[in-house]
This record gives structure tokens, C-alpha cells and sequence, in this order.
């Protein structure tokens, strides 16, 4: 057996059997709405990116602040051994 | 389809791609091709209402992206459909079904020797759900859509010849498990 089936139909497929599942004012509907949920992901997505490079652009300011501050300035002592 | 029909349906559809309610003329040519190609899939005329629906959402929130690449129109909507229906199935993990219409199957067999009966009929169901469900997806739309090889290779995602062969094998087959003729000359 494969991995489908194949059914025999008795009757003619007719132009009746699909008129009332024809409607374009649901498809346009339809439409509508994805597009309503595509430009709304859209700008949510600009707006997460805006945040995020916001928030990584604070970050940065604030480790090189860190850096160049005096006082906590990394210093090297070279101690000579005595043998 | 001729040239200026051709011409004629590539201006309704770049005025779809301005003006949403003129796909609607699309919409009424080819919806009952559409559904009917989904039905022989599900075999259900519910299920096959809803894919066609959201076939033909999915083919308005795209026309913008259509360009005329030597296929018909219908060929993109019948690509759409499919992906619609393998999606279906993807999801549910089902058979795929294939429905097919007796009065079709009698149209493109001529029968030689035997009697068309019940008997045959079922051999021929066993025979059929034997094959490769590519090549079942490619004898539909080769004898039951009229499809030409290279539409098929279009909506199934396959090179022109790889549906020949697939064609050809099949209907070598048959011709010898059933000593059946076979009315086809394309």
C-alpha cells in the first residue's frame, strides 16, 4: 500500500456541488485582515529592532565609560627577583 | 488558451495588482477548476471549500509578486492549491486521498477483451494505490485536469521530462497488467 489512497467517485463533479462554498467578499475579507496582521508584525519587528539597537547602543556607552574612568586603571608592576 | 486570451487575462491581472476587487473576475473563472481539483484530493466537500478559500487568499495577497513566465494563469493558482493541500496533509499526517470519477476512468480505457465490471475496477484501485503517490499526482493532472507536461512540471516542481517518464511508466503498466487500451496521444 502506498501512502495514499484513491477513492472511486460515482458521480460527476458539478458546478452546483462547489456555488456555495463561492464567496470573494470572504476572500476579500480574508485578504484584508492578513494583510491588518502583516503590516502589524511589521512594525512590531521595527519597533524590536529599534529597542534592541537602542539598548546595545547603552550598553556600550556605559562598558567604555567603565574603561576611562581613572582610579580603576589596569596597571603592570615588574618585580625583579633577587636570586 | 490563445494569445489574446492570454493578453486579455495578463491585463486583468495587472489591474488586480492595483485594484483587489478585480481578481475577483480570476476568482469567478477559476474557482469551480480549483475546488474540484482540491476535491479530487480530499475527497471532502468541506475541506476542499476551506483550502480553496485560503488557496485563493494566499493567490490575492501575492499577485503583486506574479510574472508571466510562459504558463497560464491557472497553472500559479493550481500551484497554490496543492501547496494548500500537501500543507493539509503535512499537518493532519493523513493519507493523501485522490478521488477520481468513474465516467472519467471509462472515458480514457477502452476496454478490449474483458467486461468493464466491478472486479476490474477494484484491480484497478489496488493497481493505482500501488504506484508512487507522485506519479498518481501526475496522472491526475495529466488525464483528469488536461494539464500539458510542462504545467505539470510547473505546479508539481519537477523537470517537463521527469513527468513524462512518470506518465509513460505508469501507462506502460497498465496497458500490461490489464490488457487495457488506453485512449492517449499526447
Amino acid at each position: 500500500m502506498g501512502k495514499h489512497e484513491i477513492r472511486i467517485r460515482r458521480q460527476r463533479m458539478s458546478a452546483r456541488g462547489s456555488e456555495r462554498f463561492r464567496n470573494y467578499n470572504s476572500i476579500l475579507k480574508q485578504h484584508d485582515e492578513s494583510k491588518r496582521i502583516k503590516t502589524i508584525t511589521r512594525i512590531f519587528t521595527f519597533f524590536f529592532i529599534i529597542v534592541a539597537l537602542i539598548l546595545i547602543f547603552v550598553v556600550v556607552s556605559r562598558w567604555e565609560k567603565k574603561q576611562t574612568e581613572p582610579g580603576k586603571k589596569s596597571s603592570i608592576k615588574i618585580v625583579r627577583l633577587n636570586t | 488558451m490563445t494569445e489574446d486570451e492570454i493578453r486579455k487575462e495578463l491585463l486583468v491581472i495587472e489591474r488586480s495588482k492595483k485594484d483587489r476587487q478585480v481578481f475577483g473576475e480570476l476568482y469567478e473563472k477559476y474557482f469551480d477548476r480549483i475546488f474540484n481539483y482540491i476535491l479530487r484530493q480530499t475527497d471532502d466537500e468541506e475541506l476542499a471549500g476551506d483550502l480553496c478559500s485560503q488557496a485563493f487568499v494566499n493567490a490575492l495577497n501575492n499577485i503583486g509578486k506574479y510574472e508571466y513566465r510562459g504558463f497560464p494563469f491557472s497553472a500559479w493558482l493550481y500551484k497554490i492549491a496543492g501547496n494548500e493541500v500537501n500543507k493539509h496533509y503535512r499537518k493532519n499526517r493523513g493519507k493523501k486521498i485522490f478521488s477520481i470519477e468513474e465516467l472519467k476512468v471509462r472515458e480514457l480505457v477502452e476496454q478490449t477483451e474483458e467486461g468493464w465490471d466491478e472486479e476490474l475496477i477494484n484491480r484497478l484501485l489496488v493497481y493505482m494505490n500501488e504506484l508512487p503517490t507522485d506519479m498518481v499526482q501526475v496522472l491526475e493532472l495529466r488525464f483528469f485536469e488536461d494539464k500539458d507536461f510542462k504545467e505539470i512540471a510547473f505546479i508539481l516542481d519537477m523537470t517537463e521530462s521527469g513527468a513524462k517518464m512518470r506518465t509513460y511508466r505508469a501507462l506502460d503498466k497498465l496497458r500490461t497488467n490489464f490488457n487495457l487500451k488506453v485512449r492517449y496521444n499526447g
